[in-house]
């Protein structure tokens, strides 16, 4: 990885978050909760530790590997399945996830970052004008709709591919049946082949 | 090029009596105070910002921890801890120059941080502050300016409690030969230009290329932390090792 590449991914982060936060008013109070405490996130494949911590006007990104209250280690083929609460035990299970400390603070803080909601739509009228914002929001609702759809075609295909290709497959019996009806036909070839043979030789006698 | 005597000490290039190094330093600060950010960022092509972060990830901070931001300048440092110690915690910005002191506190107003920050104009080499006091102490670009810096490391140490810890963020020794040989002529060359057509101060950046040239390479200033009386000292060269960040403990 590049040297410093952590550091400017945080100073990023952090930049992001702070006009997230400063366009969201009602997510003050659930900042100031998590004021005071640290949430380390490892992720096994990139051999670096984020740490989050709450400031007073934005979420503050840090790299480092010293004590967290919270520390979530797990590894990219994973991490898309974090999301969904019934996957969480199987991967600690499997010791793809390893949690230790308080698991209540990942909580409150996937908490705070799921309901985050910024009125970026009324930052950008404020640039552009509600005109140009209302129909730039439209497209935009256009384009997810669309990408939506099409996401959904593409899993529906893709589903529809195996199913058919699952029809064409032979079961096993089948495929035992065919291999008997194939090794029967060689034997009668065989039988034929031989008999055409006796025949060719007397007939040359 | 002049060897310092033991009444002499360097000055850039120059050797100048001790006593009057302070004030020389204090002059270049005066002088690039107004312009310093702006200068640093051109200078390093926002890169110090890095630098800078770098040093606060090894710097372990916590929530509620005592930080001393040495020669703290213009702020930077000071307000990433600020906002990393939270209001159960204190950040003293220290500077010997008041000039920079101004535009540090300032700036740092500006951005709202106030509450937990504290403006010190003090000499590293005689803290004015009570035997284990903070948690970290971190001095960024400032040790070369610095008259005694064995005396400056042994005053940290006093200051920083058991288990704390001193980060020392400077321009030091590029690793690799191509590296130093283009790093001469920018710093040389270009940089005093820049100086003058930004700040309209050559001399002042003269003097800069030529600290960082006599301010002592990594393993010297490893050594030198070492018979301070730190611990597990070790260093990170950043960008090749124009810079480094050296640090170590207090047990």
């Amino acid at each position: 990885m590049l040297p410093l590449l952590p550091q400017l991914v945080c100073a990023l982060a952090e930049q992001l978050s702070r006009k997230a936060i400063a366009l969201d008013p009602a997510c003050q109070p659930k900042l100031r909760q998590l004021q005071g405490t640290q949430l380390g996130f490892a992720l096994k494949e990139l051999k670096l530790t984020l740490v989050i911590s709450a400031g007073t006007d934005s979420l503050l990104f840090n790299q480092h590997d010293e004590a967290v209250d919270c520390r979530i280690s797990t590894d990219l083929a994973s991490l898309r399945l974090l999301g969904d609460p019934s996957q969480l035990t199987r991967l600690i299970k499997s010791d793809a996830l390893q949690i230790e400390g308080d698991l209540q603070l990942a909580q409150q803080y996937a908490n705070f970052l799921q309901q985050l909601n910024p009125d970026w739509q009324g930052a950008l009228a404020g640039y552009v004008g509600d005109a140009a914002t209302h129909k730039l929001v439209r497209l935009l609702q256009q384009l997810q709709s669309y990408c939506s759809l099409k996401w959904q075609q593409l899993q529906q295909s893709q589903v529809e591919l195996v199913q058919d290709e699952l029809k064409l497959t032979p079961v096993r019996a089948e495929y035992e049946l065919f291999s008997q009806d194939l090794s029967k036909l060689t034997g009668r070839v065989e039988l034929l082949r031989r008999q055409l043979q006796q025949v060719q030789e007397s007939e040359c006698v | 090029m002049t060897e310092p005597s033991n009444n002499t000490t360097h000055f850039g290039f120059k050797s100048v009596p001790k006593e009057q190094k302070v004030a020389m330093v204090a002059d270049v600060f005066h002088s690039v105070a107004a312009k310093y950010d702006i200068m640093n960022d051109v200078m390093s092509m926002g890169i110090h910002r890095l630098w800078k972060r770098f040093t606060i990830d090894c710097s372990g901070v916590r929530p509620g921890q005592q930080v001393l931001d040495l020669a703290g300048g213009t702020g930077d440092i000071t307000a990433l801890f600020s906002k990393r110690v939270g209001p159960t915690g204190k950040v003293v910005l220290a500077d010997i120059n008041e000039s920079m002191l101004n535009v540090g506190r300032d700036k740092l107003r500006d951005l709202g941080l106030v509450t937990n920050i504290e403006f010190v104009q003090a000499n590293a080499e005689a803290l004015p502050f009570a035997d284990n006091s903070f948690d970290i102490v971190s001095i960024g670009f400032g040790l070369r300016n610095v008259t005694d810096k064995d005396a400056a490391l042994r005053s940290i140490f006093r200051v920083l409690k058991p288990g704390g810890r001193l980060l020392v963020l400077e321009f030091s020794k590029p690793q690799s030969e191509v590296l130093s040989k283009a790093y001469d002529l920018y710093s040389f060359r270009i940089l005093p230009f820049m100086g003058q057509l930004i700040a309209n101060d050559k001399e002042s950046y003269q003097y800069l290329a030529e600290s960082i040239r006599m301010h002592p390479d990594q393993e010297t200033l490893k050594q030198m932390m070492q018979d301070a009386g730190f611990a597990e000292v070790s260093y990170h060269n950043l960008t090749g090792g124009i810079v480094a960040l050296h640090r170590g403990y207090k047990f």
